[in-house]
């Protein structure tokens, strides 16, 4: 995979391009700032963009914007949101303009490497990859009228796995069990919450999505 | 033993009054007052040019351009003098009178003229000038009788003997006299001499006494014109120092935020990364110990973090960069209970302001999730004549009171140090509307 790394931090900048490089990833070039990425970008067109969310020259929300723009000029470039925070608005804008292709992770999800880049093989083959901690956030965002309320536990826990861009045979390694039950469960949660069954990941993805924020 | 010779350290002994009356004269006090009061003529005489020049020059050009600014001008001048009079008296005195806040002028050149020209502390400073004056003229007079006739006085022998400073008077029957003349008395013989001698000492012993009593009156003006001012005045100041510390408190939170983000923050992340790559370097043939320890080590990073996370989402949340509209619209998006969010801030308000408000609001929705068992939150942010209006109504079962839990009513503590206002309105069975009232900026 070839890999631009857009984070202003030094450290971070580095041990990330290192941490890659471990598995064979190719960093093509790491940068500090929205302007250089978007060079960067255009000049090596890569399968894959890791960009923080607050850099320079405001430290707000450049990352966000940057990601957007690329998304919009480069077709079929995988974005990545890498954050210390969750922010639920920056979620949705990402999400926005469809979840093929996107994440949004927390910075310390580098801690486990195998799960670190299998979300981002998953963004760059277009698929999603969403937080934890922001489909918990989602999800925290409580009942909304009928549906959800009526899921089971585990109906509960297979679409929060479903939410974070995971496959269902993904699913169903994660929580131990066969994939003909996944199938199963995920039939029963789309039939409880009226969504089309799909099989395509991130269309998925985006009709939970879309179902939870309708609430507003 | 010890504690004996403590208890008989000599006393502190008293001199008696007249040694002290004796030694006021040459006392440093003396001196630094007489030096006060000395170097307060030409700075008085200065400074009342200074004033009335370019007060009257600014009077007689006032229908022209440059009249207003040289009154704004003199106000501003005597504000400076106000402040050298307080540093002499601090000096010389030991009147140690607190200096007045600073001048915090209107944005602009007209601005800042228009604030001079309001500025009581600088009209105060003129006030005293112009009493200054005919203080220090009533000075030089006390100054004249007391010091420079005791030493006129003292010296009189001496003047005597050299011939200096001598009348001449000519008696009915011709005899020629020369001598300090006083009601027609010649002070020519010995014993007289004597006696100017005597009253010279006299007036030295009572100069220091009588420069002292002038300059208490100097004081009190001082204290009255120069100082911080009355109650109106000492209110606004205190307004104004409130404002500074509630602004100084939120640009230092934020500052704190972005120093645990790019610095622990990202740090504790670059410790996690490093961990990650032992663990790939070290493959996976490791003992069970290292193995442990190090997914130990990985866990107390991510738990730092989480932890982190949470103390700033306390201390000031990142999403009030993006403004309060966007804070509220990710706090929305966390409550279990469905929240419809009406923003319209046409004007963003003071970053102080815009934390209160957020945390009102969180302070509110925890408040209803808690208690209300309500089923929709309504939660409106809008401008009203200048000011920021929350309203968050639930349609729950209603009876909160301020004075029922400790929650709200700290909400009103809180808000209130800004002058804000909180209202409830409750009654049993819902639906419940709380109006939180503040102004935009500090």
């Amino acid at each position: 995979m070839r890999i631009v790394i857009a984070e202003d931090s030094v450290i971070l900048r580095e041990g990330l391009a290192q941490l890659l490089g471990m598995r064979g990833h190719e960093v093509v070039a790491a940068v500090a700032d929205a302007t250089s990425l978007r060079a960067e970008v255009a000049e090596h067109a890569p399968d894959v963009a890791v960009i923080d969310i607050r850099m320079p020259p405001t430290h707000t929300d450049e990352g966000l914007q940057a990601a957007l723009a690329l998304r919009r000029a480069h077709h079929g470039l995988g974005v990545l949101l890498f954050s210390q925070y969750v922010e639920t608005r920056f979620v949705r804008e990402l999400l926005a303009e469809g979840s093929s292709g996107v994440g949004y992770l927390l910075k310390e999800r580098v801690s486990d490497l195998d799960e670190f880049t299998a979300a981002l093989d998953r963004v760059a083959t277009g698929g999603t990859a969403l937080d934890p901690e922001v489909v918990t956030q989602l999800f925290g965002a409580g009942p909304r009228e009928g549906g959800i309320t009526t899921l089971t536990p585990r109906e509960r826990q297979v679409l929060e796995l479903m939410a974070e861009g995971r496959t269902n045979s993904a699913i169903a390694k994660r929580l131990v069990v066969t994939d003909r039950a996944i199938e199963k469960h995920v039939a029963n949660i789309f039939a409880k919450l009226n969504l089309t069954a799909s099989d395509d990941d991130h269309r998925r993805v985006l009709s939970v999505l879309k179902y939870l924020d309708g609430r507003q | 033993m010890s504690a004996n010779t403590v208890h008989q350290r000599p006393a502190h002994r008293v001199p008696p009054v007249a040694v002290l009356v004796l030694r006021e004269p040459v006392s440093r006090r003396a001196f630094a007052e007489l030096g006060y009061f000395l170097l307060n003529i030409p700075v008085t005489v200065l400074g009342v040019v200074y004033a009335v020049v370019s007060l009257a020059l600014g009077a007689g050009l006032a229908i022209t351009a440059v009249g207003v600014p040289l009154i704004g001008f003199a106000v501003h001048g005597a504000r400076r003098l106000g402040s050298l009079r307080r540093r002499m008296a601090r000096r010389f005195l030991g009147e140690d009178v607190a200096a007045p806040l600073p001048l915090d002028p209107l944005p602009g050149v007209f601005g800042r003229m228009s604030s001079r020209l309001r500025d009581r502390v600088g009209w105060r400073a003129i006030a005293y000038l112009m009493i200054a004056v005919p203080l220090t003229l009533v000075g030089v007079y006390v100054v004249a009788a007391t010091w420079l006739w005791s030493l006129i006085g003292l010296t009189y022998p001496v003047q005597y003997a050299l011939g200096w400073n001598l009348d001449t008077k000519v008696d009915a029957d011709g005899t020629v006299h020369h001598g300090f003349v006083f009601f027609d008395v010649v002070f020519d013989t010995w014993p007289r001499q004597l006696l100017i001698t005597v009253v010279g000492a006299l007036l030295l012993l009572i100069a220091p006494w009588a420069v002292r009593a002038l300059l208490l009156v100097d004081r009190l003006l001082i204290r009255a014109l120069l100082g911080p001012g009355g109650k109106a005045e000492r209110i606004r100041d205190l307004e104004r120092s409130r404002a500074y510390a509630i602004d100084d408190v939120a640009a230092t939170l934020r500052r704190i935020e972005r120093d645990l983000h790019d610095g622990a923050q990202a740090r504790i992340v670059a410790v996690a990364m490093n961990l990650t790559m032992l663990n790939e370097t070290l493959g996976p043939d490791i003992d069970q110990d290292s193995r442990r320890l190090l997914t130990a080590a990985r866990d107390h990073a991510k738990d730092a973090l989480v932890e982190l996370r949470d103390v700033v989402g306390n201390i000031h949340p990142p999403a009030l960069d993006g403004g309060l509209e966007t804070a509220l619209a990710t706090l929305a998006a966390r409550s279990p209970i469905p929240v419809d969010l009406t923003a319209d801030l046409p004007d963003r308000p003071a970053a102080a302001i815009e934390t209160i408000a957020y945390f009102s609001a969180a302070e509110l929705l925890t408040n209803v999730t808690k208690h209300s068992g309500a089923n929709r939150i309504k939660v409106d942010i809008v401008e009203v004549d200048g000011r920021l209006r929350l309203a968050v109504t639930d349609d729950g079962r209603g009876g909160a009171d301020v004075a029922g839990g400790t929650g709200l009513r700290g909400l009103t503590e809180r808000v209130g140090t800004v002058d804000g206002r909180l209202a409830v309105d409750s009654p049993p069975g819902g639906p419940t509307l709380i109006t939180v009232d503040l102004p935009l900026h500090t």
